[in-house]
């Protein structure tokens, strides 16, 4: 079960934001559900080989977001009512758009221009994110 | 139960052309310790005082509980070690090797040498001095494996390694510390080996250790901060900045402290943060030891 | 000491050098050969063989235990196993004594034998045994420097001294009154001359061994 996670090297975020936007996209998906024993810090350290310190960084930060919970000396589950939308990607989404502002200006788009693109943008995600999803299905 | 599987306190070793200065080491049980330096920085020397084979001059050494080099005889029956500079008997096979280690080391597991074999592709009937460099490693690798230490010390283990190769080793060290008693120090010039699978990670140049901390700390203490300055303004002196790079108008600060706070400080000083990135082991090392010898020079 | 861990350093050397160890026992005994059926002129060539190949075994043994396992970088290897420096040093000297004294006392004890047996050759049983342990002598000089030097070098540069002092000594010996006067007679003896340089060739390898060990046992950079 461990082994679906796929870490990317090429990926410029930190190890530990990778391993927990997978484990919450397993969350939000259903594959993971409330209440599943998920692997141990060491047992995912093994299968994903990468450092303990940085899986159990990940699981401090999805229990604190209310994701996961951890039970003294049994192992992680996921919550019975798991938090999926925590402060934090709000603050990245506010300094994402900031930088987004100030790229607008460099290129002399006005406001108007930079939020039909950012609906594109988003638009452009959900149809792909809907197509895999279907992809899903006939596979399944 | 011991804490720390590997303890230095001050040691120091001097030599006609380098010297090891007040080495601090504590590596604790059940972890893993990367240890990046460049070439001539001391990795190896200092491994050596670890496995005993060199005696300190000052300062002592502790490993799994013993003192080193005095007890070295039962501390290395616990310790599974495996240098870039070591070879094996070129005219035995590795199956000899396998039966020669065996009946020395009370924990060795047969099955899992021969299944580390299959997992290496080694041939056990092979000569050694047929082997390539790539597979010879591996054969010292698994002989070390193979005896379930409780603590592994690698000078530079994957490197010469093709990638494929590269993974399995990795992949099997990380399955050795699946038992949370066995601990792993290995020396690499591969930062993105030690960056990956690292729990403390430690800076050696020119015989004195720079910095030690765990990995996570370090990819957070770590940051380059790109500076758009407006004509008239200057490059914001900020605590913790070890480098300043970049052209005069886009300046780029390097700091091993990085907090939040340093971005609304730059902008309150007129400088607007175009981007804050964050840094590779790599990266870091090279600005670490580039600020080290800058000072040390002026 | 872990008697198990030194035996089985000695068991790898000498499966190591088996072929080595094996053709030069064939060699002795074919040298013994030539002493024991070739007359006088197969007497003086045997002894020359015989004492040629003890030489090159010990410097063989030595050389292809000891100092490759420096050139070799075996070394590494040997020493992350779970033993001391001591325990090193004592597996090669054990091992390498144990090779060559077997075949020492077997070629010695042939030619003793031989000079018992024959009475033309008595008289050259004090210059023998004299002469048997001057190799043993020069032979522990040569692992004693191999050892503590690990340099190849030196380790030759111990072996043609041992064998300059062996012919050295074997003049000198062969010149003392006390010696010469009997050595050609037809009387087998024992004097206390004989005793005295036997006694000091003794101590002589006792000091080489046992400065080994000190020197060894005190290195700071065993590798």
């Amino acid at each position: 079960m461990h082994s679906d996670i796929v870490i990317s090297q090429s990926d410029s975020r930190p190890m530990y934001l990778q391993i927990m936007e997978q484990v919450k996209q397993r969350v939000a998906v259903g594959e993971w559900a409330p209440g599943d024993e998920i692997p141990s810090i060491r047992q995912l350290a093994v299968a994903l080989r990468v450092s303990v310190i940085t899986i159990k960084r990940a699981y401090l930060e999805l229990e604190r977001e209310g994701v996961i919970v951890t039970q003294q000396g049994k192992g992680s589950i996921v919550a019975p009512n798991p938090e999926l939308s925590p402060r934090l990607y709000d603050e990245e989404f506010s300094e994402h758009l900031e930088k987004v502002a100030r790229l607008g200006e460099l290129l002399g788009l006005t406001s108007e221009e930079i939020a039909r693109r950012t609906k594109e943008a988003a638009k452009r995600l959900n149809e792909g994110r809907m197509k895999e999803a279907g992809a899903t299905k006939e596979i399944v | 139960m011991n804490e720390l599987a590997v303890q230095f306190d001050g040691v120091s070793k001097g030599y006609t052309h380098f010297s090891l200065e007040n080495i601090h080491l504590e590596l604790p049980t059940g972890s893993i310790m990367g240890f990046i330096g460049a070439n001539g920085a001391g990795k190896s020397t200092t491994i050596r005082i670890l496995m005993g084979l060199v005696h300190q001059d000052e300062g002592s050494v502790r490993v799994l509980g013993h003192t080193m080099p005095a007890e070295q005889a039962q501390a290395k029956l616990e310790i599974g070690f495996v240098s870039e500079d070591m070879r094996l008997y070129g005219p035995a096979t590795l199956k000899w090797h396998m039966e020669f280690m065996r009946p020395i080391y009370p924990r060795w597991d047969q099955k899992y040498a021969e299944e580390l074999a299959r997992r290496f592709d080694l041939k056990p009937e092979q000569k050694i001095k047929g082997l390539s460099h790539g597979q010879r490693v591996k054969a010292a690798l698994l002989l070390a494996l193979a005896r379930r230490p409780r603590l592994l010390v690698l000078d530079e283990p994957t490197t010469g390694l093709d990638p494929v190769a590269r993974v399995e080793v990795l992949g099997e060290l990380m399955a050795a510390l699946a038992d949370e008693e066995r601990t792993i120090l290995f020396s690499s010039h591969n930062t993105l080996d030690v960056e990956q699978i690292s729990d403390q990670i430690t800076f050696i140049d020119r015989g004195r250790i720079i910095d030690s901390d765990n990995k996570e700390a370090f990819l957070d203490r770590w940051r380059r901060l790109r500076l758009v300055l407006p004509p008239d303004v200057q490059v914001p002196r900020l605590p913790g900045v070890v480098e300043v790079g970049g052209s005069g108008r886009l300046p780029v600060l390097t700091t091993d402290r990085f907090e939040p706070a340093m971005v609304s400080v730059c902008n309150e000083l007129g400088a607007a943060v175009q981007a804050v990135d964050t840094m590779t082991l790599e990266e870091i090392f090279v600005a670490n030891v580039h600020s080290r010898r800058e000072r040390l020079t002026a | 000491m872990n008697y198990a861990m030194v035996r089985r350093l000695i068991w790898k050397d000498w499966y190591f050098q088996r072929t080595a160890i094996l053709l030069a026992f064939l060699g002795g005994a074919v040298s013994l050969g030539v002493i024991a059926f070739g007359g006088r002129a197969g007497f003086t060539l045997g002894v020359i063989l015989v004492v040629t190949i003890v030489v090159m075994l010990s410097a063989m043994t030595v050389m292809g235990n000891t100092i490759e396992e420096r050139e070799k970088q075996t070394l590494a290897f040997v020493m992350s196993l779970p033993i001391s420096y001591v325990e090193y040093t004592t597996s090669k000297i054990l091992g390498n004594l144990l090779i060559f004294v077997p075949f020492w006392v077997a070629v010695v004890g042939g030619s003793l034998a031989l000079i018992v047996v024959a009475p033309p050759i008595h008289g050259f049983l004090a210059f023998t045994v004299i002469m048997a342990v001057e190799i043993l002598v020069s032979t522990c000089l040569m692992l004693a420097v191999a050892l503590v030097s690990e340099s190849k070098s030196w380790a030759i540069a111990a072996m043609v001294t041992g064998n300059v002092a062996l012919n050295l000594v074997g003049y000198l010996v062969a010149h003392i009154p006390g010696i010469r006067r009997q050595m050609w007679g037809t009387a087998i003896y024992w004097n206390a001359t004989a005793t005295t340089l036997v006694a000091s060739e003794i101590a002589l390898i006792a000091l080489l061994l046992g400065g080994t060990f000190f020197i060894q046992s005190r290195k700071k950079d065993f590798i």
